[in-house]
């Protein structure tokens, strides 16, 4: 047996046993991307770097093996160090989005591309689902929005954006419209109590996301009905009072307690929201200066001063957002608000730290050239942008909704959760600007099969795909082609991926770590 | 099965072109197996002078070779072209020596003149394929050029049109030329012709020829005898006239229509006619006699002339024993001259543990660079536990600027397989293999030479001294991969695999060649081993300094006087090397540093010139003994230049595999670009500190491990030039893109750089001071080099 000692603790192992399996017997974690622990080690990747503190040299732990008097640190700061940047290396060649451009821009940050897709193979329901994780109103902001994600639409450089926002507002309308609208499900009650002050659509959003969460709560607003400026800036032809009453009535049904004609200062005070409740929310629309003081809250230039990625005030348990922190009048960045806010609040709430919505690791292509467009063709139908038939009151047919959502260029990846070099960018902290390269690949997407699809851009050549095929004896494979940085996956003589992975496509795309091989109906979704 | 129709079909179409049957018959002469996939593809391309897809999807079909493994391997090495090439190869070395005398510039001057669009390497009529070369070890005479199997020293830029018409007319000239054997005549008088690479790039092979012509005319029985490299390369090619009892005289840099001349000086003619014509030219006798012949050197008998006692005097030869005196190949001289007595004593008298012992005692180091103890190495693969045991001779001498390998190759094959018989019977190994470059045909030609010879001799069979010792030598050509250098790497390469190394342990003395335990030594190791047996382990032991014993094979080049493979004691400074064996900088040019390691070493200052010649105070320093390769620099080298040089090559070298390497490497030299460009970012040379380090301590194998010494070394001793970069200074005037070039009124009018601008930007103004157009010039130095008046600028 040989004895080391990892992280201190000692422990003996059999020889020829890897650094990575005895720190797994150790329970330890250690991050890997070229490894599989069926395959001939490739020892590529170098996230799985440990250090041997006597010879200070990092060792790659899925190849070294243990020897007697090794003592082995998983965690220093020059294993963090190292895996930080190799990490930040290949991120800097790394050519895909994690999440599509318009997701990215939209202050709701609703996963448009996912809506897209369940448009397409019908699933209405699904689709609104997905609108609704992150827009509580959406047959309302389906009419007034101004979509800044159709400025990020890559379809844009084709020929005209996908048409997002009539397409969310199809599947709110459809939902709504329904004999029975889908009532999503809530958590076991927390016994836990939250008021909103100001019903107009940060309240709105915050106090939905908030009894979802279990949460009772409560929205008091001065006017004798919820919707804020909904109610009054917003023109009947634009979005008509049927339709703003359909959803605030919508949201109430799942148990809101609404308390109308309340002013806060007038008829109640901050102080005594606090006492009555566990947590207030201060979506009160545009304040002044001295009322943000009277209440005893530090102010900004803006309205109330809030932490910004946490949305809390400068009073515990008190929190604040919408116009009310920064006046605008995109009612969608409120709306993204109130679902921020309830994260944070249902974190307050439950007594863990406030740390506010997980911000996850996102990998941006950025500005796409001429020549690459093709490439992103591939993805979506030709048809132009389509207007509704009826006219913009009506909206989309269910035809002409899937007709026009066809149009989407799939943009995100289809790995976004189970991607290990997301995963482990969010831990080690990556900056992709760190070692920003001169110039990166172009983008490229291999769709010759009918189920796989494969983006060179995406690959972090750990020759998994390359090993699995060879074993299993494919009559082509993968295999590398080039050297050094044009290194390259491709099946041989320029055949089908078809061709190549004729036996090993699921387990090609199982064991990639990246979104580099993917299904192409991947059914994973960003959380 | 769709697929495999698919596939069947597809190739149907490709193959009508191509004979299948030949690639047949090509897989039956060189072999089916996988270890056999790259001599495969060298043959193949051998006979298509390219890797015809067909021919690739065929060998498939007949051989347990798989497609993934057949496009893997073949785009993996730079040696293999998938497209069809031009008639004539030209490929214009990059290598230290040649980089930093314009090999950029020459590569563009071939561009040009063959019209070649950015991505091109063919010209349109498909007569040359232009391609850059990572050294073609022919340092001393860069920048170099090598037109298939013509090579060219000095190649100006502005030259680039004569070698091309020099070439094709030298083509169909050698069609016609009778060949001239190795033919040795016995006899006491002997012309000594040097035949090593470099001296054939000057023209020693027509000199050669010339000779035998003028001796068949003369009655004096002599002999002509090849021989290998003397070391002086700066002074080729070098003749040596040899008499009995008199001294022996050297004549250098002799070209074809001397030889007349020098022949007649020294022998008599056969007929009164040519004594006549002898008589008429005897006055010419003083042109070429030590006085006036422009340097005539004696050395050896007499040496009296001061730099060639001072190039020699200084070097002490064990590795490089009777250098210029031996016929490479000839296998009865090297035993006249106590060769193979070594080899014959350990294979008959001594144990293994014996010969371990001795080597273990000399304290002789690899010559490969990294500097194991050779008998410790040896010591590990004897104690292996294995029914087989493989011995490799590493001759893939890739680093730009070195060429110390391919000269012993050349001058000493026998000695190197000496040394591996040597070692074979310490590991107990009956099988042994040369990797050598393919970029060396001459080395590989040569110990091919040799190998038969020693196998003619039952030296090497299966009685070998007619001992029990069963022992095979083979060779395997390199095609073309640094990387392959390194041990790992090699074996892959070897096993037919792409030249990626792999995580040592186990190191390949344990589990090498298909899992066996395996030897692998530098060839200078292996040369050096004889005479450490002739003479004893002590004698080799007493020279040197603590930890670094013997001496050490150098290939110096760069600015500096006298160039050549030099062999020095260790311990001996930088300095001595530098001023008394090279003579210091040419054109009266200040020593600025020297380049040590090549891509894996630094550039030590002048300042720390009296650094000694030690595996550990080099690496101290932040250089690296390396191979042996030493590049002298002057004042008007850039170091960042050098630097992003280095980086580039082994940028370029990088198989690919590791995070560290693959892409730090590329992101390193990205910034190094940025700041010869003068379009570096604020904090672009922290980003490279910091890259640096991270590629030294994260990389997979040694090639990525040391890529950024030379940046570390530049970050240590040259800082304020890193900064001037940053600035958008370029203090030597190097860099391209920082540098502008002007007309003084030095001018004289000569309109020479109006003619020989390649582009167009100096309008002809006869008696006139000429002025450069700054947005057309491209920056060729032509305009300086041609200036009569010294009146080019550059600021």
């Amino acid at each position: 047996m040989i004895q080391l000692t990892i992280n201190q603790q000692p422990l003996k192992v059999p020889k020829g046993t890897t650094l990575l399996k005895a720190a797994q017997q150790l329970g330890l974690n250690v991050p890997t991307l070229c490894y599989s622990e069926d395959l001939e080690k490739h020892t590529s990747c170098m996230v799985c770097v440990v250090e041997e503190i006597h010879s200070g040299k990092l060792l790659p732990a899925c190849t070294a093996l243990a020897e007697d008097g090794m003592a082995i640190d998983t965690e220093s700061s020059l294993v963090i160090k190292a895996r930080q940047s190799a990490l930040d290396l290949l991120i800097s060649e790394h050519v895909g989005d994690c999440e599509g451009p318009c997701q990215l821009i939209c202050p709701a940050h609703m996963n448009i591309p996912l809506m897209l897709r369940q448009i397409v193979s019908g699933q209405f329901q699904a689709a609104v689902r997905t609108v609704r994780e992150r827009i509580a109103i959406p047959a309302i902001l389906g009419r007034i929005c101004p979509a800044p994600c159709e400025n990020g639409c890559r379809r844009k450089e084709v020929d005209d954006p996908v048409s997002i926002c009539l397409l969310k507002r199809f599947a709110a309308d459809t939902d709504l419209s329904s004999s029975n609208p889908k009532i999503p499900e809530k958590k076991p009650r927390s016994g836990k109590r939250a008021v909103i002050v100001g019903a107009g659509p940060a309240g709105l959003s915050a106090a939905y996301y908030l009894i979802l969460m279990g949460h009772e709560c409560t929205l008091i607003d001065d006017q004798s009905s919820a919707g804020g400026q909904l109610q009054t800036a917003v023109p009947e032809e634009i979005l008509p009072k049927s339709v703003l009453e359909a959803e605030i009535a919508w949201i109430m049904k799942l148990g809101l307690k609404f308390q109308s004609k309340t002013r806060l200062g007038e008829q109640i005070t901050l102080q005594k929201l606090q006492d009555q409740y566990d947590a207030v929310i201060l979506t009160l629309g545009e304040v002044e200066p001295e009322i943000v003081e009277s209440m005893g809250l530090e102010g900004s230039q803006r309205g109330i001063k809030i932490n910004a990625d946490t949305f809390e005030t400068s009073l515990t348990g008190v929190f604040a957002g919408g116009n009310a922190v920064h006046p605008g009048k995109l009612a969608v960045r409120s709306s993204g608000h109130g679902w921020s806010i309830a994260q944070s609040v249902d974190q307050f709430l439950k007594g863990v730290p406030v740390t506010g919505p997980v911000k996850r690791f996102q990998s941006r292509i950025g500005r796409i050239q001429e020549s690459e467009i093709p490439e992103f063709q591939k993805e979506g139908t030709s048809d132009p942008r389509q207007n509704p038939s009826g006219g913009i009151e009506t909206g989309f047919t269910e035809a002409e909704a899937i007709r026009e959502a066809s149009r989407c260029l799939h943009c995100d990846c289809r790995k976004p959760e189970t991607c290990k070099l997301r995963d482990y960018s969010e831990i080690y902290k990556v900056n992709a600007q760190r070692f920003k390269g001169e110039e990166r690949f172009s983008v490229e997407k291999v769709k010759q099969s009918e189920d796989v699809i494969y983006e060179p851009g995406k690959c972090i050549k750990c020759g998994i795909c390359v090993r699995i095929t060879a074993k299993a004896g494919e009559k082509l494979g993968v295999t590398f082609t080039g050297r050094g940085f044009n290194v390259k996956v491709v099946v041989p003589f320029n055949e089908s991926l078809s061709a190549g992975l004729e036996k090993t496509a699921a387990d090609c795309i199982e064991a990639c770590p990246t979104g580099a091989l993917a299904l192409v109906n991947s059914e994973e979704r960003n959380q | 099965m769709t697929e495999t129709k698919k596939i069947n079909v597809k190739k149907a179409e490709d193959s009508d072109s191509f004979d299948l049957l030949e690639v047949e018959s090509l897989v039956n002469q060189v072999g089916s197996k996988r270890s056999d996939l790259i001599p495969l593809l060298q043959a193949v391309q051998n006979h298509y002078h390219y890797l015809p897809e067909a021919v690739l999807r065929q060998i498939c079909e007949i051989t347990e070779i798989t497609p993934a493994d057949i496009i893997g391997v073949s785009t993996f090495y730079p040696q293999f072209r998938h497209q069809p090439a031009g008639e004539h190869s030209i490929r214009v070395c990059m290598g230290t020596a040649c980089h930093v005398k314009g090999a950029e510039r020459v590569l563009d001057a071939f561009h040009r003149h063959l019209k070649l669009r950015p991505g091109e390497d063919t010209d349109k009529d498909r007569l040359f394929t232009v391609e850059k070369i990572a050294c073609l070890g022919c340092c001393t005479l860069a920048p170099v050029v090598q037109i298939d199997d013509v090579t060219y020293g000095h190649v100006l830029p502005s030259k680039v049109s004569d070698v091309l018409k020099d070439f094709l007319g030298k083509k169909t000239e050698s069609s016609s030329a009778k060949k001239v054997g190795f033919k040795k005549i016995t006899s006491k008088a002997e012309v000594r012709i040097g035949l090593g690479s470099c001296c054939q790039a000057s023209g020693s092979g027509h000199v050669h020829e010339s000779i035998q012509r003028e001796l068949a005319e003369f009655d004096a029985v002599v002999s002509v005898k090849p021989v290998g490299c003397v070391g002086m390369c700066h002074q080729t090619p070098l003749m040596e006239i040899v008499l009995p009892d008199q001294p022996s005289i050297l004549y250098a840099r002799v070209q074809e229509q001397n030889v007349r001349q020098i022949i007649q000086k020294h022998f008599k003619p056969i007929n009164p006619l040519q004594k006549i014509e002898r008589a008429t030219s005897r006055w010419l006798e003083d042109l070429y006699t030590d006085e006036a012949w422009e340097p005539v050197i004696r050395y050896a008998i007499d040496v009296r002339d001061k730099p060639v006692a001072a190039f020699l005097g200084r070097q002490k030869h064990i590795t490089t024993e009777y250098c210029g005196v031996s016929d490479p190949v000839d296998l009865n001289e090297y035993q006249e001259k106590d060769g193979f007595t070594a080899a014959k004593k350990c294979l008959t008298e001594l144990s293994p543990e014996a010969i371990v012992e001795t080597v273990l005692s000399s304290g002789l180091r690899g010559r490969g660079g990294a500097g194991f103890p050779t008998g410790m190495k040896w010591k590990i693969v004897h104690e292996a536990v294995s029914d087989q045991k493989i011995l490799i001779c590493n001759c893939d001498e890739g680093d730009p600027g070195a060429f110390m390998d391919r000269m012993l190759l050349e001058s000493y094959p026998y000695r190197v397989i000496e040394g591996m018989m040597i070692a074979a019977k310490a590991i107990g190994a009956h099988e042994g293999i040369f990797y050598i470059r393919a970029e060396y045909p001459l080395a590989v030609k040569r110990v091919k030479e040799a190998l038969q010879r020693c196998e003619a001799a039952g030296i090497l069979s299966d009685h070998s001294f007619d001992s029990d010792y069963v022992l095979h030598f083979s060779i395997q050509e390199g095609a073309g991969a640094f990387v392959c250098g390194e041990e790992t790497a090699l074996i892959a390469s070897v096993e037919g695999r792409r030249g990626m190394p792999r995580f040592r342990p186990p190191f390949p003395a344990e589990s090498g060649l298909n899992g066996r335990p395996t030897l692998i030594n530098n060839c200078e190791t292996f040369a050096t081993v004889p005479w450490i047996f002739r003479n004893g382990a002590e004698s080799f032991n007493h020279l040197g300094t603590d930890h670094s014993k013997g001496t050490k094979v150098f290939s110096l080049a760069g600015k500096v006087k006298r160039g050549g493979l030099i062999e020095v004691p260790m311990g001996i400074s930088i300095r001595e090397i530098v001023e008394d064996i090279g003579g210091g900088c040419a054109d009266d040019k200040k020593f600025k540093a020297v380049q040590i390691g090549g891509p894996s070493g630094g550039c030590i200052p002048a300042s720390l010139a009296h650094i000694p010649v030690d595996y550990e105070a080099l690496t101290e320093a932040g250089a690296m003994m390396g191979s042996g390769g030493l590049v002298v620099l002057d004042e008007t080298d850039c170091i960042v230049d050098i630097a992003r040089y280095f980086l580039s090559f082994t940028q370029q070298q990088s198989c690919g595999k590791c995070t560290f390497c693959r892409i730090g490497t590329k992101r390193m030299l990205e910034i190094l670009i940025r700041l010869c460009e003068g379009k570096a970012k604020k904090d672009d040379i922290q980003k490279l500190e910091k890259l640096a380090d991270h590629v030294k301590s994260g990389s997979l194998c040694g090639l990525g491990k040391t890529a950024p010494n030379p940046v570390l070394s530049t970050l240590r001793y040259f800082r304020d030039e890193l900064i001037a970069h940053a600035e958008g200074r370029c203090p030597a005037g190097k860099c391209k893109t920082l540098i502008q070039y002007k007309i003084n009124d030095q001018c004289i009018g000569c309109t020479r750089c109006a003619q020989d601008c390649p582009v167009g930007a100096i309008p002809w103004t006869p008696y006139q001071v000429h002025e450069i157009d700054p947005e057309r010039c491209i920056r060729c130095d032509t305009c300086r080099q041609v200036c009569p008046a010294d009146a080019v600028e550059v600021g």
